[in-house]
C-alpha cells in the first residue's frame, strides 16, 4: 500500500475517522492496529519479525533501567543492539558479505547467496529502536512501560517504512501530552500531504522516467549533456521522491496530533557539502552524528581523528543505504568532500557566502552532489565510472530533460527560494483563506494533470 | 482560519477549476487532432458544423467504415440524400452511443444512421471490446457526470471500472498525455489545433484513400501460407498472416452481450424517432478466410432487425469488393475500393429509404 495510491488514502481516512471517533483510551490501539495493518499489507510474514524485535528492545530497555550495575546495563544494551544489528545485518548485508566471501574463495559470486526478501523499512525502524536503547542506556530517556506504547513508537505507520527517524523523546512528548490538532495544524497537515503527493507524482515520477531511460541504457546516450541531464534527472527524482514521502508522513502525523521534525530543508540550495548535509535527510544525519560520530570522538581529539570519524560516519551512512560498494563509495565521496571543506576552512563552508557568490557556490555544490548520485544510481561500479567519464567528456549533444519539465523545475526553484526566504508554507496556513484555498486547488490540479497516476511508482527509499 | 470550511472551500475550488477547464469546451478546443480524443472531437465538430441541406444520412463505425461522403454525395441528385460520417478508427458501439448522443441530441436529425459492423454473427475477436479502455480516451470529452455509473460499470474488470469512473470525474487524468504534448510545444500545438478547426473538414471530406493494393500476395489456404511479393512491407505481411491464419478466439458470448447492450441502447434512442437504423456488414478483406464464423440467428444485429425501424443490408452485399486489388492492407479498402464502397452505400440506402419525403 503505497502512499500515492487511492487505497492508502482510503486507509488514512478510515484510520482518522476511527481514531477521532474512539474514546481516548482506545486510540493507541486503533493506531497500533492501523500501523500493523499497513505493514502487513506489504508482506504479512514480516509482522512477527517486527513484533519480536519490538519485544526484545522493549524488554532490554526495561531491564537496563531496572539494574544498577553498569556491566549488566551494558549487557542489556548489547543484547538489544545485537538483535537489531543482527536482523539488519542478516536481511540487508548477508548476500553482500556472502558474495565477497565467495569471491575470496574463488567461487561464483552467488555461491553462498540466499533468497532473502528485505523487510520493509527495516533500516529505519532498527535505527529508531537503537537510538531508543542508547538513550535509555545514557539515561536520557525513561524506558517505556507500556508495550503498546512502545510498539506504536516503532510501528507508527506514517514513518514506519521510510522515516523520518524519530527519537523516542520527540515521539513520546507528543504522545503523552497529546492534544488534538488545532485548525492551523490540520490545514498544515493537509497542505504537507498534498505538497508531498505533488512532489512524488508530478515531479519525482516524471524525472524517474528520464533517469531510468538514461541509466538503463547508457550506451544510447553518450556525451556530457545527456550524462548531466540524466544524472540531474535522478537528483531531482530522489529529492522529490524522498522529500515528497517525508512531507506526506509529516502531514499525516500532524493530522493525528504528532509533530515530526523536518527531514529536508531545500538541500539543492546548499552552498557547500557541509550545508547540504544540514539540509538532506536531516533525521539520518542527526542520528549518525549523535550515535556514531560523537561516540567515535567527534572533533574532540585533534584533526586527524576528526577526519577519520567523519569518513567512518559517512562510509557507514553510505552502507546504511544498501549493501553495495557503490553506496560505500558514495558515502566515502561525501566523507572526503566534508573533510576537504574542513581542511579549507570550516567557517567558510558553514556560513552563507555573499549573496552574489551564493548562486555560484550553490551550483558547484549541486554539481558535486550530482557526481555522488552517479554511484547511488548506477547499477555497477563500471557503469558509475562510465557515467562520470561521460559527464566530463565535453562532447555530445542532446539534453534529456524536456523543456516543459525544465519549466516545472524552474517553478520549483522559485517556490524553494521563496520558502527559503519567506517560509511561505507556514505563512499560507496563517494567511488569508483564499491563498490557502488557491494553493490546495493548484496542487490537486497538478497531480491530476501532470502526476504519474496510471501506475503507482514505489518510493525510492522504500528499498532501504 | 477554521479547518473544515477552508478545506471544503479548497476542494470546491479544485472541482470548480477542474470543471471549468475539462468539463466545458475549453480544453477540448486545444486537443491535438492526432490524439484519440482530439480526433473524435474533430470528427464530431465537423459533423455539427457541416451545413445540412436536405435529408441527411450519417455513417458511424471504425476505420473500416470508409464511406467517403465526397463520393456518396456526388450521387445526391440521384439518391436525394446527403451523407456525413463520424466513423472513427478504433471506435466500437460503446463509443458510438455517446458520439451519436451528442451529434444527434434530438435523435431526429437524420433520415438514417448507418452502423457498420464486422459481422452479423457477433463473432468473437481477440480484441475484447467490452473491456477496451480506449473508449474512455475516445469519448472522455463527451462523457457527463450522469454517465459515471453506466459507463464505468460497462467494464467487467474492476480496475478498469475504477479508472473509467475517476476518468469521468477528473478528466485531466485522461488528458494527461495530451497535456504533456501541449507543454512540449505549446505554440505550435495551439496553431495546429486552430488549423484543424479551420481546415479539418477538408481533410476528412477531401480524403481520397491510398492507391496501394495487396494484389501481389498469394494465399494457400490448405498449406496456410502467404506468398508475399518482393519488397513487401514486413508489417503488412505480419498483419495479413495474423488476419488470415490466426486461430479464432473461443466463443464466450462476451462479444454478443456487449453488442446487444450498446446497440440496444442506440436503438432505444431512436425507437420512437423517424430515423431508420441501417446495419451493414463491412467488406471482410482482400482475402476472405474459408472458416467463417457459424450463422448466429440470435446475434445482436439479427435480433434488432425484428424492430420496425431497423434494416439490415444483405450481409453479402459488399462481397464484390472483397478483392486484393481493392484493399491496401489486411483490413482496409484502398482509394478505388472506398469509392466503390461509397457509391454502393449511397445507392443501397436510397433504395431502402425510398425517395425523400
Amino acid at each position: 500500500m503505497l502512499f500515492n495510491t487511492p487505497q492508502f488514502f482510503l486507509f488514512l481516512l478510515v484510520t482518522l475517522a476511527l481514531f477521532y471517533a474512539s474514546p481516548k483510551r482506545a486510540r493507541r490501539w486503533i493506531l497500533l492496529a492501523a500501523s500493523y495493518f499497513f505493514y502487513m499489507s506489504w508482506n504479512w510474514r514480516f509482522a512477527p519479525l517486527l513484533l519480536s524485535l519490538t519485544a526484545v528492545d522493549y524488554a532490554a530497555a526495561i531491564w537496563m533501567e531496572r539494574v544498577e550495575s553498569p556491566h549488566r546495563r551494558k549487557l542489556f544494551l548489547v543484547i538489544g543492539l545485537a538483535a537489531n544489528l543482527g536482523f539488519l545485518g542478516f536481511f540487508k548485508y548477508f548476500n553482500f558479505l556472502a558474495g565477497m566471501l565467495a569471491q575470496v574463495l574463488g567461487k561464483d559470486a552467488h555461491a553462498f547467496a540466499l533468497a532473502i526478501i528485505l523487510p520493509l523499512g527495516i533500516s529505519f525502524h532498527t535505527f529508531q529502536s537503537m537510538s531508543y536503547l542508547v538513550d535509555v542506556y545514557r539515561r536520557e530517556q525513561k524506558a517505556i512501560r507500556s508495550p503498546v506504547d512502545y510498539a506504536l513508537f516503532i510501528a507508527f505507520f506514517p514513518q514506519l517504512v521510510a522515516g523520518p527517524i524519530v527519537r523516542a523523546r520527540e515521539f513520546f512528548t507528543n504522545y503523552y501530552k497529546w492534544i488534538p490538532p488545532v485548525s492551523e495544524e490540520t490545514l498544515r497537515g493537509v497542505l504537507w500531504i498534498l505538497l508531498g503527493l505533488t512532489k512524488k507524482t508530478a515531479l519525482a515520477d516524471q524525472f524517474a522516467q528520464i533517469a531510468d531511460s538514461y541509466f538503463q541504457n547508457l550506451a544510447a546516450h553518450p556525451g556530457a549533456p545527456a550524462a548531466w541531464s540524466g544524472v540531474g534527472a535522478f537528483a531531482m527524482q530522489i529529492f522529490f521522491d524522498f522529500s515528497g514521502y517525508t512531507d506526506m508522513a509529516i502531514g499525516m502525523a500532524l493530522l493525528l496530533g504528532f509533530h515530526f521534525p523536518a527531514n529536508f530543508r531545500r538541500p539543492y540550495l546548499a552552498f557547500s557539502i557541509t550545508d547540504f548535509w544540514h539540509r538532506w535527510h536531516i533525521s539520518l544525519s542527526r542520528w549518525l552524528r549523535d550515535y556514531l560520530y560523537i561516540p567515535l570522538g567527534g572533533n574532540r581529539h585533534g584533526a586527524l581523528r576528526t577526519y577519520r570519524n567523519l569518513m567512518l560516519t559517512m562510509l557507514l551512512g553510505g552502507l546504511w543505504h544498501g549493501a553495495s560498494w557503490n553506496f560505500v563509495i558514495w558515502g566515502g565521496y561525501h566523507g572526503a568532500l566534508l573533510g576537504l571543506e574542513r581542511v579549507f576552512g570550516r567557517k567558510h563552508f558553514q556560513e552563507p557566502p555573499h549573496w552574489l557568490a551564493y548562486p555560484f557556490r550553490a551550483a558547484i555544490t549541486f554539481a558535486l552532489v550530482c557526481v555522488g548520485w552517479v554511484f547511488f544510481r548506477a547499477a555497477t561500479l563500471h557503469d558509475s565510472v562510465y557515467v562520470i567519464q561521460q559527464m566530463f567528456s565535453w562532447h555530445g549533444k542532446g539534453i534529456l530533460i524536456p523543456a516543459w519539465l525544465g519549466v516545472l523545475l524552474a517553478i520549483s526553484l522559485v517556490v524553494a527560494l521563496m520558502e527559503e526566504k519567506f517560509e511561505w508554507i507556514d505563512r499560507l496556513v496563517r494567511g488569508p483563506a483564499w491563498a490557502y484555498v488557491a494553493a490546495i486547488a493548484m496542487l490537486l490540479f497538478s497531480v491530476e494533470l501532470i502526476g504519474v497516476t496510471e501506475t503507482a511508482v514505489p518510493f525510492v527509499y522504500f528499498q532501504f | 482560519m477554521r479547518a473544515a470550511p477552508v478545506l471544503l472551500a479548497s476542494f470546491a475550488a479544485f472541482a470548480a477549476l477542474d470543471g471549468a477547464v475539462f468539463h466545458t469546451s475549453l480544453y477540448p478546443w486545444i486537443l491535438s487532432p492526432d490524439g484519440s480524443t482530439g480526433r473524435v472531437e474533430m470528427v464530431l465538430r465537423n459533423e455539427r458544423e457541416r451545413p445540412k441541406d436536405g435529408p441527411q444520412v450519417l455513417g458511424i463505425g471504425d476505420s473500416r467504415m470508409i464511406m467517403l461522403p465526397r463520393v456518396a454525395n456526388e450521387h445526391t441528385a440521384e439518391t436525394g440524400y446527403t451523407f456525413g460520417t463520424i466513423a472513427t478508427p478504433g471506435a466500437s458501439p460503446r463509443s458510438w452511443y455517446y458520439m451519436l448522443r451528442d451529434t444527434d441530441p434530438t435523435a431526429r436529425s437524420y433520415r438514417a444512421i448507418l452502423l457498420a459492423v464486422e459481422s452479423y454473427d457477433d463473432a468473437e475477436i481477440w480484441d475484447d471490446d467490452a473491456d477496451n479502455e480506449r473508449d474512455l480516451s475516445y469519448i472522455v470529452a463527451r462523457l457527463r457526470l450522469g454517465d459515471l455509473w453506466e459507463f464505468s460499470h460497462s467494464y467487467d474488470d474492476w480496475s478498469k471500472r475504477w479508472r473509467a469512473a475517476r476518468g469521468i470525474l477528473l478528466k485531466g487524468l485522461v488528458y494527461k498525455r495530451d497535456f504533456e504534448d501541449l507543454l512540449l510545444h505549446p505554440i505550435s500545438r495551439i496553431r495546429y489545433a486552430q488549423l484543424a478547426h479551420r481546415d479539418s473538414f477538408g481533410w476528412l471530406y477531401g480524403y481520397h484513400g491510398p492507391p496501394d493494393t495487396v494484389s501481389g500476395f498469394q494465399v494457400d489456404w490448405r498449406a496456410r501460407t502467404l506468398a508475399a511479393p518482393p519488397n513487401a512491407n514486413p508489417d503488412l505481411v505480419d498483419g495479413l498472416k495474423g488476419r488470415l491464419f490466426s486461430a479464432p478466439p473461443p466463443e464466450s458470448g462476451r462479444k454478443s452481450r456487449y453488442m446487444k447492450y450498446w446497440l440496444g441502447k442506440i436503438y432505444d434512442r431512436y425507437r420512437d424517432s423517424p430515423t431508420r437504423l441501417i446495419f451493414l456488414r463491412l467488406p471482410r478483406g482482400g482475402f476472405v478466410r474459408p472458416d467463417q464464423p457459424p450463422y448466429n440467428p440470435h446475434s445482436s444485429v439479427r435480433e434488432l432487425a425484428a424492430h420496425p425501424n431497423i434494416t439490415l443490408i444483405d450481409e453479402h452485399f459488399f462481397d464484390s469488393l472483397e478483392k486484393p486489388e481493392l484493399f491496401h492492407d489486411q483490413l482496409h479498402l484502398n482509394g478505388p475500393g472506398m469509392d466503390r464502397f461509397s457509391v454502393m452505400i449511397a445507392q443501397e440506402v436510397a433504395r431502402i429509404l425510398g425517395p425523400p419525403r
